[in-house]
């Protein structure tokens, strides 16, 4: 069964997989015989109809050229970053992939290998494990999880990258952090700093909603007294499997995370908010409770099942989340149709530390098992080199607001007179 | 990177090189037969005591289909019953609290397991498999509580002593030790808050929102020559059946027993929480799903008595009594977690 993303840019996303950074350009064969300059139609939101605005005057570049000796080139961008805690190589992380059937099957065990060897952090997903049985470690899905964890850790290069195991109110019956927290296999992880727990607490795909999966009737008994369980695509056919949203409230949200920072004293702690309107106070909760990072996942995020009208018309655009949010209190992360440098960088810009890959990931580790995420990487890595070397600067960390135009941004101030 | 912080492990022994060869050298060593005969005198000094003040012993129930989900960072062990998902016990707290229905006080001498982190094995402190002197007053406040916990813990100790002065030389445990413990000056008391600035000015680097870490508890300890309580642990810190203080929200009406001499804790104990919505709350801020506590909220939305109790760790009251330098030593078939053993 291969993957389809409907609405995605999945042809682009599987050329990267293929070719790597040969896909940052337009096709080299045409190259002398082609007049370019049309732009490809953008897909759509705040973020894509914004651009990045590089300046003339660049004293950053200045003081690179003093450190350098010679002019700065984009090569001299380092794109090295914290990412919630743990050293990446380049500002960027794998989001998780949730428990849809898509997740499930051997992709998260390849991805997990190619996000280790990248050194890039990765978040696995909450229902990993308690779907599947007693939730055990032992189970199918504490295999799967373990799976995970196993190949990445077994990749990973020293010092870089770190696994986030997720879990949202359901998985809590699970118990998944005790589980992982206490299993031989991810002690290197833990030793070496490189473990995290995500507390779940909503999603962009479908703000509001719990985790959704469709599951066989003969499955359904199973879960019927932990999740609702509804006959919705008729009589005799698959059904849905719904789970609770989770009740949160500023103290209840405070006090999960001091908790999980008691609990776990060596792991690090992520939240991850859905794209609710009071998403800046949210933010700030975690952020204040003592979370070392907040992922935000905007309205077009997510790869899992969800009803049409919450994927077309439910939660705030990423744009917006981030303008609410303003200047992060502490580091912030964000998925949403995240595939390439262009929209990335500008996430930086809009004040992001770094950001996750979801679908383009696991679209690029399908179309290539082995080296998919690796090229998918490699050609946003080339991308995010020029366009931060663009703007004058060497560093992600650099970016600001003041890199970023929005149509309708506020008129340029009237300038000093030249003297 | 940064390092992460390491100053929850005790790393100054290795708990595993020490333990013995089997069961048998285990048990004919005459340093393990002199501590489990101090641990008897003990479990019927603690019997005695609360027995003489109106308490009823219960036998605790060993599976259930829920437990205390407060143990930091520790795994429940499930049992397949009947198809039905239900764990060992990991403390004996809410049939304590089930059990005020029955008598208004009682307590227990109960089994708990607990698969604690790996991290643990060497802290000396820590077994996943121990028992703890449990009780619940329904009715008391934290201060009849904390009375109890120092009435049993002195009790004990005055009892070993009186009757265990064999045991205690062939352990090389001088009862000098307890001379404070025992001149009737009481245990003093001080805020987790003041602990923190203790330990700050110690510099250790202890966070204010969470339990005191096991080397901060051990620097407490050290420099300690009776038994001391600790009061008032921040909300984030504990379960939710610990209760939040109603003069000052975000902190709890709970107190830890720490042993001197660098033992560290050997009891913790609150007020409970009974009333149905703020356990309820409770449990979401501590990240459990309400839904697999059916059978407790439906008691507790019927009704429970308001209460007060402690569970003392039996195995390290005894590892500070007999002067031991790991807790496995003060179990007959020690379970250090990690250490696959009889």
């Amino acid at each position: 069964m291969s993957l389809t993303a409907p609405g995605f840019p999945e042809d682009a996303v599987r050329e990267r997989a293929r070719i790597g950074t040969a896909a940052v350009f337009p096709d080299v064969t045409g190259y002398g015989t082609t007049l370019y300059g049309e732009a490809e139609q953008a897909t759509g939101d705040a973020l894509d109809a914004a651009a990045l605005v590089p300046p003339v005057f660049v004293p950053e570049r200045l003081e690179k050229l003093i450190d350098l000796a010679r002019e700065p080139l984009y090569t001299d961008v380092d794109l090295v970053s914290d990412v919630g805690g743990f050293a990446a190589p380049l500002p960027l992380y794998l989001s998780a992939f949730g428990s849809t059937q898509v997740a499930s099957t051997d992709l998260g065990v390849a991805a997990s290998a190619q996000a280790g060897a990248l050194g890039v952090p990765m978040v696995v997903g909450e229902n990993v494990v308690p779907v599947s049985g007693y939730g055990r470690l032992g189970d199918a899905g504490g295999r799967s999880l373990l799976a995970r964890i196993t190949a990445y850790a077994d990749a990973a290069p020293d010092g870089f990258g770190g696994v986030v195991v997720q879990q949202s109110t359901e998985d809590a019956d699970a118990e998944v952090w005790n589980l992982v927290y206490s299993d031989p296999a991810a002690r290197p992880l833990l030793e070496s700093g490189r473990l995290g727990f995500e507390l779940k607490v909503g999603q962009g795909a479908k703000p509001g909603l719990g985790g959704m999966t469709v599951v066989a009737p003969g499955e359904a008994a199973r879960l019927a007294d932990q999740f609702a369980v509804e006959p919705v695509f008729g009589a005799g056919g698959p059904l849905l499997r719904s789970a609770s949203p989770g009740t949160f409230t500023e103290e209840i949200l405070r006090q999960q995370i001091r908790l999980m920072r008691n609990n776990f004293p060596r792991a690090r702690v992520w939240v991850k908010l859905p794209p609710g309107r009071d998403i800046a106070a949210a933010a700030q909760v975690a952020w204040a409770a003592g979370a070392d990072s907040v992922t935000v996942d905007g309205a077009q995020g997510g790869s899992g099942w969800a009803p049409r009208g919450f994927l077309h018309g439910v939660g705030l655009p990423l744009a917006e989340c981030l303008r609410r949010i303003g200047t992060p209190a502490g580091c912030l992360l964000v998925t949403g149709r995240i595939w390439e440098g262009l929209r990335a960088v500008k996430c930086l810009a809009a004040g992001a530390r770094a950001v996750g890959l979801g679908r383009a990931a696991l679209l690029a580790v399908e179309t290539d098992p082995d080296a998919g995420l690796r090229r998918l990487v490699d050609a946003l890595a080339l991308e995010a080199r020029m366009l931060v070397s663009a703007l004058g600067k060497y560093r992600p960390a650099a970016l600001s607001r003041d890199d970023l135009w929005f149509a309708g941004d506020e008129p340029v101030r009237e300038l000093e007179p030249v003297r | 990177m940064d390092a992460p912080m390491d100053t929850t492990m005790d790393t100054t022994t290795d708990t595993t090189r020490q333990l013995p060869a089997g069961p048998r050298e285990h048990l004919s060593s005459p340093t393990t037969q002199a501590v489990l005969r101090v641990q008897h005198t003990m479990l019927t000094a603690a019997r005695e005591y609360l027995c003489d003040r109106g308490f009823t012993e219960l036998l605790p129930p060993i599976i259930g289909p829920v437990t205390d989900p407060g143990a930091r960072g520790a795994k429940q062990v499930d049992v397949d019953y009947y198809g039905h998902r239900y764990k060992l016990m990991t403390s004996a707290i809410l049939y304590k609290q089930a059990s005020l229905t029955a008598f208004d006080k009682i307590f227990c001498i109960a089994p708990n397991v607990r698969l604690e982190p790996l991290e643990t094995s060497n802290t000396d402190r820590h077994l996943a498999e121990f028992h703890q002197i449990d009780v619940e007053w329904a009715g008391a406040s934290r201060s009849d509580a904390m009375g109890v916990a120092e009435g049993v813990v002195t009790h004990v100790v005055r009892r070993v002593v009186e009757r265990r002065a064999a045991e205690l030389d062939v352990l090389g445990r001088d009862a000098d030790a307890f001379a404070d413990l025992l001149s009737g000056k009481g245990f003093e008391q001080r805020t987790h808050a003041d602990a923190v600035a203790d330990l700050h000015g110690l510099g250790h680097p202890q966070s204010a929102d969470a339990e005191i870490d096991w080397a901060g508890e051990a620097m407490l300890s050290a420099k300690a020559s009776r038994p001391f309580f600790v009061t008032d642990y921040p909300k984030g810190s504990r379960g939710f059946y610990d209760r939040e203080s109603d003069e000052r929200p975000g902190f709890l009406r709970n107190f830890d027993l720490l042993a001197p001499e660098g033992y560290g804790e050997l009891c913790s104990g609150s007020e409970r929480e009974y009333r149905y919505g703020q356990i309820v709350a409770r449990m979401r801020e501590t990240g459990e799903n309400p839904a697999k506590y059916g059978w407790y909220l439906k008691m507790v939305r019927e009704g429970i008595p308001g209460s007060a109790g402690f569970g003392i760790g039996l195995e390290r009251l005894t590892r500070y009594v007999a002067g031991l330098d790991s807790v496995w030593q003060a179990s007959a078939y020690p379970k250090v977690p990690g250490v696959v053993a009889p």
